[in-house]
C-alpha cells in the first residue's frame, strides 16, 4: 500500500487597483490591450515600479500563514520566452521572498484539524492572455503585470480530499483577509500540484507535477487519478520520471506534456531595477493591524460559543462578511446558543430564500445584522409570531426599512391578550350568528370555521392557542 | 567551447546559429568566457555580491491608477494585428 | 552665459545659414540616424540657459515621435510613443530635439561601427572612428551640429567617444539621471550622459535633468558632498600599455595639474585589471535579459512568415541582431546558466564589491582620480589591432566608474598628431561638482581646441 504525498503551488491575483509594476488599471473585462502602457508591454526603455499595496498584501498573507517575514525582500528575474510575456522574463522573488517557513491548519473532511507547512510566499507578475483562433493566436496583454501572489506548500498533504479541503480553506482565508477573490472560475486563483507516492518508511518518491486544474474539484480527482496511475506503474515494475502532466478535464486523466530538455533553466538573478525593500517597525505594525482571526479559529470559537452544528459552522464562517454578520446578530439577539441557533437558522433558511428571490448577496441586501437581531428579539418577546416574522423579513427586503418601523406601519403587532382579541371575536360572531348558534348547539365541526375566520380577521396576529382559548370561553 | 553548450545557450536565447555563426560567434563567445576566468585569480571569499549599484531608500509607488493614453498608439506598432490583438502563429 | 550657448540661441534666426553649414558636415560624418534640423522649439517654454537650444539624442533614448532604433535592424521601424525623463525635463526647460544620433547597436561597442543602420566618422579625421557607443553624439557635438547631445554610458560609452572627438563627456553618479527612456543594456551599470564642447552647458544640462523620477525606482536626488575645494588628485602609478600619443598628453596633463597647485598622489588600484572581466560579465548577463523582450511580437522586426511562434521569435532575433549583440547575449545567457552562475556572474559581482572598496579607499585619500580616458588615440575604421575583443580590454579606465556607480568626466587634454586625446577625472559618488571644478581649472590653462573646419558662426 502506498502513501500519497501532495504539495500545492497556489497563485492568487491580489486585489490591487493597479498592476504590480506599473500604474495600469488591474481590471477585468475591458477591451483587449486597453489597460496597457509602455511598461507592461515591454517597450524599450521602460522600468518596473513596485506597487506598495501589492507588497503590503503579500506581507499580510505571509503573516497570516505564520511565515518568517523577510527583513530585506528582493525581486528576481525569471528568464524564459513565451509569447504572453512582454519582457520574456518574469519579475518574481526567488532569493528573498516576502515570507518563508510558515504553517496553517485546515479542517480535513475526516473531522480532524491538520497542519500544512508553507515553504514560501512570494510576489510576482502575471503574463498576458492568448486566444487561439484557427491558424493564429491572439495576444492580449491587459492581464500582463497583474499582481500575483504565489504560495508554495511543503508536501504535507496526503490525499486528494485533503488537498481540496485545504485549497478551499486557503480560498476562504484570502477572502477573509480581503486580498483576493480567490475565484478559480474567474482565474483569480490557480493551483498546480505535485504528487508522489511511497511505501511507509521509505524516502519520497518521484515528484510529478500536474497542471491545468481549473476548478477545486479537479484537484481531488487529479490527485486520486495520479496516485493510482503511479501505483499501477510502480507495481508493474516501471520507473517513474520526473515530469509535468496536464489534467484533461474531459477525460478525467492526467496526460504527459511534451517536455523539452534543458529548456527550464530560468537563470534567476536579482532584479537590478527594483531596490531591495527593508520593512521598518511601522510597516510590520501595519501588517499586524490587517490580520484577521483566521477562519478556522473563528469557526472553533463560534461553534463553542453558540453550539453550532457542523453544517451551521460551515455556513456562517464561509466568508468574513457572513461570519461578522452572524456573530454581530447573534450577540445582539442575546448571545448564547439559543440566539446563535435562531440566527443561523434564519440565515440558512428564509434569509437565503429572500436573497435568491431578490438576486442579492448578504453584503448588498437591506438586511443588516442589527435588523435580523431585532426580528429575532421581536419573535422572542412574543410581539410577533413566526408567520408574521417571515412576512416582516420579506418586508425588510421589499421596503428596505427597519423591522420595528415596519411593524408599526403595518400594524402587525401580535394580539396577545383576550382583551385585544375579544372585540374581533365578537365581530366575527356577529357576522356568523347562525354558525355560532350551531356550535353552541353542539356542532363541533363548525368551530374550525370560526377559528379560521377569527385568524383571518386578525391577519394572523393572534396565536391559534389564544383564539381557541377565547372561543372556548365565549361559546 | 563545446558545440553542444553553445547550441543550448543559443536556444535559451532564442537565436539561431547558422553554419558560419557556429564558428565565428562560437569563437567570440569562447574568447570572452576564457577571459572571464581571469577573475578566479582574485580571492573573493566572504564577500557580498553587489546586486544593486548605489540604491538608497525603499521605493514604492502608491496603488493609484495612472491612466496611460498610449494604448492605441502602442498597438499601432504591432507588426501584425487583428482588431486590438497582437497576432502570432497559433501556439497550440 | 558662455559664448557658445549665446551663439546657439540664434539657431532659429540663422536657420538657413545653419542648414548650409550642417548639410555638408553631416554628409561627411554621418552622426545622425534621424536629422530634423527644420524642427523648431516650442515657444514660451522656459527662459533659462537651455531655452531655445537644439540638441541631439542618442538613438537608444526615447524621444516621442522620433524613431528609437538603437542602431539595430530589430527596431529600425519603431517610433517612440513617449519621452525619456531626461528628454522631458530638457524640453520643459525650452530645449528641443533636432535629431537622433548613431550608436553601436544597443550601445554595444567602442567605435559606433557596430551600428546596423549607418556609419559615423570622426570629424577630426573621417578615416577614424568617433568612438562608441555614443559616437554619433560625440561627432555631432564636435562638428558643431548641436551645442550638446545626450548619450548613454554603460562602461565608458559617453566618455570614450567624447575623448575621441575632443569634447567633454560626462557620466553622473548612478541614479541621479533617470534611466527611464534609456533602452536597457546593463541596468545596474548604465546612466544617461552629456556631451558638449562647453563645460557650462554640461553642467546646466545636468542641473536641469538631475533628481528622483517616479518612473525609475533606482533614481536618486543629487546629494551634495560637504563643500571642499579639490586639493589632491590621485594618479595611477602603474600605468602601462598606453600608446605613446596618449602617454605624452597624459604627462603634460600631470604637469599642468601640478602647476595649477593640485597635489598629485600616486596610487595603485590592484583590482583595476579585474574590472574589465567583472564589468563585461555583469553587463552581458543583464543584457541577455534586457534584450529578451525583442521578439517581433509587439513591435520591431518580424519575418514575413513563420510556421509557429517559436520560429517567429527566433527568426526575428536572428535577423534583427548583429553579431556583436548576439555574442554578448549568448555570453550573458551562459554566465547565468545553472551550474555556471556562481563561477561567473556571482563571482563578478563579488569582484565588483572589491573594486568599489578599492576605489573608495582612493577617495579616502584624494578628492579625484585622474587617468586617461582610453589607452589609444581614435583608431581607424577596421583597425585590426583594435578588434572587438581588444576594444573591450581597452575599456579598463572607464568601466570602474560604472562598477562603482560614481561620476566621471572625460575632458579634452590636448592634441597628438592632430588628433584629440582625452583625459578623465573620476569622483566619489555625488562628487560631480569636483569634476566640473577641476576640469574648468584645467581648461583655463589648456583651452578646448575646436575641430578644424567647424564654426559657431554659420554665416561665415
Amino acid at each position: 500500500m502506498y502513501q500519497t504525498v501532495v504539495g500545492l503551488e497556489i497563485h492568487i491575483h491580489l486585489n490591487t487597483k493597479t498592476k504590480a509594476f506599473c500604474g495600469c488599471q488591474a481590471e477585468f473585462g475591458d477591451e483587449p490591450n486597453s489597460n496597457v502602457c509602455p511598461v507592461c508591454l515591454g517597450y524599450p526603455g521602460v522600468l518596473p515600479v513596485l506597487n506598495e499595496e501589492a507588497l503590503n498584501q503579500a506581507y499580510v498573507v505571509a503573516r497570516a500563514l505564520d511565515c518568517s517575514l523577510s527583513k530585506r525582500t528582493l525581486f528576481d528575474r525569471k528568464n524564459y520566452f513565451y509569447p504572453d510575456m512582454p519582457k520574456n522574463y518574469q519579475i518574481t522573488q526567488f532569493h528573498d521572498p516576502v515570507g518563508r517557513d510558515g504553517s496553517i491548519q485546515f479542517l480535513s473532511p475526516d473531522g480532524t484539524v491538520k497542519a500544512v507547512r508553507i515553504h514560501d510566499v512570494h510576489l510576482e507578475e502575471d503574463a498576458g492572455k492568448m486566444i487561439h483562433a484557427g491558424d493564429m493566436s491572439l495576444c492580449d496583454y491587459n492581464r500582463a503585470g497583474y499582481s500575483l501572489l504565489e504560495v508554495v506548500t511543503e508536501p504535507d498533504l496526503t490525499s486528494g480530499e485533503d488537498a481540496e479541503a485545504f485549497l478551499l480553506s486557503f480560498q476562504r482565508l484570502v477572502r477573509y483577509l480581503g486580498v483576493s477573490d480567490g475565484n478559480m472560475d474567474e482565474g483569480s486563483m490557480k493551483c498546480d500540484t505535485n504528487v508522489s507516492i511511497r511505501k511507509a518508511g521509505e524516502p519520497l518518491g518521484t515528484k510529478i507535477e500536474v497542471k491545468n486544474l481549473n476548478s477545486t474539484r479537479f484537484i481531488k480527482k487529479a490527485i486520486e487519478f495520479e496516485s493510482k496511475r503511479q501505483a499501477t506503474a510502480l507495481d508493474g515494475g516501471q520507473k517513474l520520471v520526473q515530469e509535468t502532466r496536464l489534467w484533461n478535464e474531459n477525460r478525467d486523466v492526467t496526460e504527459s506534456m511534451r517536455t523539452k530538455e534543458g529548456s527550464l533553466d530560468y537563470r534567476y538573478f536579482p532584479e537590478p531595477d527594483i531596490p531591495p525593500f527593508v520593512p521598518d517597525a511601522a510597516f510590520f505594525q501595519a501588517i499586524e493591524k490587517r490580520q484577521v482571526e483566521l477562519p478556522l479559529a473563528r469557526r472553533k470559537r463560534l461553534t463553542e460559543a453558540f453550539q453550532l452544528s457542523r453544517e451551521q459552522a460551515d455556513f456562517v464562517t464561509e466568508g468574513r462578511f457572513v461570519a461578522d454578520f452572524f456573530e454581530s446578530a447573534a450577540k445582539a439577539a442575546g448571545g448564547g446558543p439559543t440566539a446563535g441557533l435562531a440566527i443561523a437558522n434564519w440565515l440558512m433558511g428564509d434569509v437565503q430564500k429572500e436573497l435568491n428571490h431578490f438576486g442579492l448577496s448578504l453584503e448588498t441586501s437591506p438586511l443588516t445584522a442589527d435588523r435580523l437581531a431585532k426580528l429575532q428579539i421581536l419573535l422572542d418577546s412574543g410581539r410577533i409570531h413566526i408567520k408574521i416574522a417571515k412576512q416582516l423579513l420579506d418586508a425588510v427586503f421589499e421596503e428596505k426599512k427597519d423591522p420595528e418601523v415596519l411593524l408599526k406601519e403595518k400594524g402587525w403587532e401580535a394580539i396577545t391578550t383576550e382583551e385585544q382579541l375579544s372585540p374581533i371575536v365578537d365581530q366575527v360572531f356577529a357576522k356568523n350568528a347562525n354558525v355560532v348558534e350551531a356550535v353552541k348547539a353542539g356542532d363541533v365541526r363548525q368551530k374550525g370555521y370560526l377559528v379560521g375566520q377569527v385568524m383571518q380577521a386578525t391577519g394572523g396576529r393572534a396565536s391559534p392557542a389564544l383564539v381557541n382559548a377565547l372561543l372556548a370561553k365565549k361559546l | 567551447m563545446d558545440i553542444g553548450e553553445l547550441e543550448t545557450t543559443a536556444a535559451l536565447a532564442q537565436i539561431d546559429l547558422g553554419e558560419g555563426d557556429l564558428d565565428r560567434l562560437g569563437a567570440a563567445v569562447s574568447q570572452m568566457l576564457s577571459y572571464f576566468e581571469k577573475m578566479n585569480a582574485l580571492d573573493t571569499e566572504g564577500l557580498e555580491p553587489t546586486t544593486h549599484a548605489l540604491v538608497k531608500d525603499n521605493r514604492v509607488r502608491p496603488d493609484t491608477v495612472v491612466a496611460s493614453d498610449l494604448a492605441d498608439a502602442l498597438i499601432e506598432q504591432a507588426p501584425e494585428r487583428e482588431d486590438r490583438f497582437f497576432v502570432i502563429p497559433n501556439v497550440l | 552665459m558662455s559664448a557658445p550657448a549665446t551663439a546657439w540661441k540664434q539657431f532659429q534666426s540663422k536657420k538657413k545659414a545653419y542648414l548650409d553649414y550642417a548639410g555638408p558636415w553631416e554628409k561627411k560624418i554621418g552622426s545622425f540616424l534621424t536629422f530634423r534640423p527644420e524642427a523648431d522649439p516650442v515657444p514660451g517654454l522656459g527662459a533659462g540657459p537651455l531655452s531655445g537650444l537644439p540638441f541631439g539624442v542618442k538613438d537608444n533614448i526615447a524621444v516621442e515621435g522620433f524613431p528609437l532604433t538603437c542602431g539595430s535592424k530589430m527596431l529600425a521601424n519603431v517610433v517612440s510613443p513617449y519621452d525619456a525623463t531626461v528628454v522631458a525635463r530638457l524640453k520643459a526647460a525650452g530645449a528641443f530635439v533636432i535629431g537622433k544620433t548613431n550608436l553601436d547597436e544597443f550601445g554595444m561597442g567602442s567605435s559606433t561601427d557596430n551600428s546596423a543602420l549607418g556609419k559615423t566618422h570622426n570629424p577630426w579625421d573621417i578615416a577614424r572612428v568617433a568612438g562608441g557607443s555614443s559616437g554619433g553624439s560625440a561627432a555631432a557635438v564636435a562638428a558643431g551640429l548641436v551645442p550638446f547631445a545626450l548619450g548613454t554610458d554603460t562602461g565608458g560609452s559617453v566618455r570614450q567617444p567624447a575623448a575621441f572627438c575632443g569634447v567633454y563627456g560626462f557620466k553622473p553618479t548612478y541614479g541621479v539621471l533617470s534611466r527611464y527612456g534609456l533602452t536597457a543594456y546593463a541596468s545596474s551599470l548604465e546612466t544617461p550622459g552629456v556631451l558638449s564642447a562647453d563645460l557650462d552647458l554640461v553642467r546646466w544640462v545636468f542641473d536641469t535633468c538631475k533628481g528622483r523620477d517616479v518612473h525609475d525606482q533606482t533614481s536618486l536626488d543629487a546629494e551634495a558632498l560637504p563643500p571642499k575645494a579639490v586639493k589632491t588628485i590621485a594618479v595611477l602609478s602603474d600605468l602601462a600599455d598606453l600608446d605613446p600619443e596618449v602617454k605624452a598628453v597624459y604627462e603634460h596633463t600631470l604637469s599642468v595639474l601640478k602647476d595649477l597647485g593640485y597635489a598629485l598622489l600616486p596610487v595603485t588600484l590592484p583590482t583595476l585589471e579585474y574590472a574589465v572581466p567583472s564589468y563585461y560579465t555583469i553587463a552581458m548577463a543583464e543584457a541577455s535579459a534586457n534584450l529578451a523582450r525583442f521578439n517581433g511580437i509587439r513591435y520591431g522586426h518580424r519575418p514575413v512568415y513563420a510556421e509557429n511562434p517559436e520560429h517567429l521569435v527566433r527568426q526575428s532575433r536572428t535577423a534583427g541582431f548583429g553579431d556583436e549583440v548576439k555574442t554578448r547575449i549568448m555570453v550573458g545567457t551562459y554566465v547565468l546558466r545553472s551550474g555556471f552562475q556562481d563561477q561567473f556572474y556571482t563571482k563578478a559581482q563579488k569582484v565588483r564589491t572589491l573594486i568599489r572598496r578599492d576605489l573608495q579607499s582612493v577617495f579616502d585619500r584624494a578628492d579625484l582620480l585622474l587617468s586617461p580616458a582610453f589607452p589609444t588615440p581614435p583608431f581607424v575604421h577596421g583597425d585590426a589591432s583594435m578588434n572587438d575583443f581588444q576594444q573591450k580590454l581597452a575599456d579598463k579606465f572607464t568601466v570602474t566608474a560604472n562598477l562603482a556607480g560614481v561620476p566621471a568626466l572625460a575632458f579634452p587634454a590636448g592634441l597628438a598628431e592632430g588628433l584629440p586625446i582625452g583625459m578623465q577625472f573620476t569622483a566619489p559618488a555625488f562628487g560631480e561638482a569636483r569634476l566640473f571644478e577641476a576640469a574648468a581649472a584645467f581648461a583655463a590653462r589648456v583651452p578646448v581646441v575646436p575641430c578644424p573646419g567647424t564654426s559657431l558662426d554659420w554665416s561665415k
